[in-house]
């Protein structure tokens, strides 16, 4: 392993400040679960859960102002590889990725590994074909980026507007997704919850841009992964004397199989293009856990794993962040890091629905003439719905999807704070995801909309102050579009990814294995892919066509290459200053494009003055 | 800083690392799950092997994709003199 001398400009008490933040986090729970052996009330208990890591957040953010644009854009490209890894892996799903997943594991098995699988390609693909290129490029978003590689403003006003209906989608699925966990946790309306999120990002963000939005991201991502491992990590010791629950289940997935099959949960045939995901609320097991393509058809799974792996490496709100590596070699690394969290993420929840899917089974099993003390918390949370069968069948028995993560405190009979501590790393995680694709949103806006016209940024105080307001306004904007469509956030977030696929994709991977690529080529790629997929999104959702929306990408993709490629032949090739940047680009030596062209920049307008 | 007549070999040297890297990697995720069905009757640390393949193992071979990716490029760049200042 090297180390690139740039590594120097990272801050070497890091550890120290997060292992401070990771005490105060544990202090604060071992307090709170101090306070319920007591026997305070749940309501103080529930506030302060929420309250807490919320504050700390912000503190976070409060202690890193900045007044430079390459600190307020690019975090001053000094976030180590492990952090950025951290901070993508967490945010490529967000709050989705964490309950939804749990659920929908919980709810059809197998069938859910087409989500994680495209997860993990996702960041295989961005690491190998897109991400060292664009930190050798080095521009703060991806429309600027599209715009400079093909020296064309209309390129770059298109992606800026295609973006914003992704970003926009992804923003609602976590924002609702967070709203629902809080909500639940402290009693009070998701809609009052939705605008709690978007203060907080506000109070983060306009401090100091992605810099604080980074640092304080990261703690809210350490906090989203503790909560969400401690739970479960505790069920296995008690379970299997081994704190290893992602490797330790598989003796249990055994009797659960010969439970399932005493108790007959059907082993169905889905049609290959079949893709019923459960849905947000309340739904019942729907088929055996290990039994493939039950709900999802075998060719669904395989399209809906390439969508997801498209749409999440070339997500223009996650490829901004490898900017802000220190170098290259280190955004390289940086993947390698996201793929390790994710990997352990997605792990943990296919755990929690093992574990669940047991303590449910067993119980039904038992054949206990009333429902167990367990079974009916659940359902006075609203988290889990009882028929009056007695004995309970597992078919009487549903489970709300985004619940089932919270559930399983409850079913292992933990103390409630630990049940707290799980919706707060929901909260969490939905803090990390929206405040990724926002900020991502913001910086867009501001460098790409407002001063779109224009290759020359502002100057340095106004453009760090625009940056500010579009944070704002983006918060505003997001936050009002969660209160008025109330969708659900798994099916939110499968449409953003589609899009993303079919928009980005092929024209970013063109724009830089492909030379002979220009500006039209961009432009056409970019509004075929778009159009097709959202054309095809709206015509399932109108049932036109017998297909799910989320698999829009089996249409929009090859659209999009298609497009890019024939409108690429058909007109003048690149010029030769392009084909010069695109060299350029291929080698991760040298000096960042785009920090080289402000810098000359600058000495430009000093000789002029 | 690297020759101009570096770029070509270091250019075919990546894009055959990118092949090798991706082509075999999405191969196996596209028809591993295919046969899941036939390998879940064995099993392996208690779990049935086409579920433990599909999780934990697509997960194992993604970061081993990637860690070697990571190595095997960085040789490269330093071949031809490609890699970033040190």
């Amino acid at each position: 392993m090297s180390v690139t001398s740039r590594t120097r400009f990272v801050n070497p008490r890091l550890g120290t400040y997060f292992g401070i933040f990771v005490s105060s986090l544990t202090g604060l729970v071992i307090l709170l679960l101090i306070f319920e052996e007591l026997g305070t009330a749940s309501g103080p208990l529930r506030w302060a859960m929420l309250l807490g890591p919320l504050a700390l957040y912000v503190a976070i953010g409060l202690c890193a102002p900045t007044q430079e644009p390459l600190e307020f854009f690019a975090a001053g490209r000094r976030v180590p590889a492990g952090y950025t890894g951290l901070g993508i892996g967490v945010a490529s799903m967000g709050a989705t990725g964490i309950a939804a997943l749990t659920g929908a594991f919980f709810l059809i098995g197998f069938d859910a590994l087409c989500l994680t699988i495209g997860g993990l390609a996702g960041f295989v693909v961005m690491s190998v074909m897109l991400a060292p290129f664009f930190r050798k490029f080095g521009t703060f978003t991806v429309p600027s980026y599209l715009g400079r590689r093909f020296e064309s403003k209309p390129v770059r006003l298109l992606s800026a507007a295609l973006l914003a209906v992704p970003a926009l989608l992804m923003i609602a699925a976590e924002l609702r997704m967070g709203a629902f966990a809080a909500g639940w946790l402290v009693g009070q309306p998701q809609s009052l919850m939705i605008i709690l999120l978007s203060v907080v990002f506000v109070a983060v963000g306009v401090v100091g841009g992605m810099r604080s939005l980074t640092w304080s991201g990261s703690a809210a991502a350490i906090a989203a992964v503790l909560a969400l491992l401690v739970p479960v990590t505790i069920v296995a010791v008690m379970v299997s004397n081994f704190p290893l629950p992602q490797l330790t289940n598989g003796p249990l997935l055994r009797a659960l199989m010969h439970l399932e099959g005493a108790q007959g949960v059907p082993i169905s045939d889905a049609t290959p293009l079949a893709f019923a995901l459960p849905g947000e609320g309340i739904s019942s097991i729907a088929k055996r856990f290990t039994a493939p393509f039950g709900a999802i058809g075998p060719t669904a799974f395989v399209v809906a794993m390439l969508t997801v792996m498209a749409g999440i490496a070339s997500s223009p709100w996650l490829i901004p962040r490898v900017t802000m590596t220190p170098g290259v070699y280190e955004t390289r690394k940086s993947l390698g890091w996201a793929t390790v969290y994710f990997a352990l993420i997605t792990l943990t929840a296919a755990a929690v629905a093992v574990y669940m899917r047991d303590y449910v089974m067993d119980m039904v099993r038992e054949q206990p003439a009333s429902l167990p003390d367990w079974v009916r918390q659940l359902v006075e949370f609203g988290l889990v719905s009882a028929d009056s069968a007695s004995p309970p069948t597992y078919t009487g028995l549903g489970f709300a999807r985004d619940g089932v993560l919270m559930a399983l405190p409850v079913a292992a009979e933990m103390p409630k704070v630990v049940l707290y501590l799980a919706a707060t790393g929901i909260v969490a995680a939905a803090v990390v995801g929206a405040s990724a694709a926002a900020s991502a949103l913001g910086n867009v806006a501001a460098e790409d909309g407002v001063n779109g016209l224009s290759w020359e940024p502002l100057a340095r105080k106004a453009r760090v102050h625009l940056g500010r307001l579009a944070i704002a306004g983006v918060a505003v904007v997001g936050g009002l579009f969660t209160l008025l469509a109330p969708t659900d956030p798994l099916r939110l977030m499968l449409w953003s990814l589609a899009l993303t696929a079919s928009t980005f994709f092929p024209v970013l991977v063109l724009s830089i294995w492909w030379k002979r690529m220009n500006a039209f080529g961009a432009i056409a790629g970019m509004s075929c892919g778009f159009g097709v997929a959202l054309l095809t999104i709206l015509a399932a959702e109108a049932g036109i066509v017998g297909l799910d929306g989320a698999l829009a990408g089996l249409f929009g993709m090859p659209a999009g290459a298609l497009g890019a490629t024939l409108a690429s032949v058909t007109t003048p090739g690149p010029s030769r200053s392009m084909l010069e940047l695109v060299r350029e680009i291929r080698i991760p030596g040298g000096e960042v494009i785009y920090d080289r062209e402000m810098r000359l920049l600058r000495l430009k307008n000093r000789e002029r003055a | 800083m690297m020759e101009r007549k570096e770029r070509k070999p270091y250019w075919r040297h990546t894009k055959w690392q990118m092949l090798a890297s991706l082509v075999p990697f999405l191969v196996l995720i596209i028809v591993l799950p295919l046969y899941a069905e036939s390998l879940n009757a064995k099993r392996f640390l208690g779990f049935p092997l086409g579920y433990f393949l599909g999780a934990h193992g697509i997960a194992a071979i993604a970061i081993f994709t990637v860690v070697s990716f990571v190595n095997r490029q960085d040789a490269i760049d330093r071949w031809h003199g490609a890699h970033e200042d040190t």
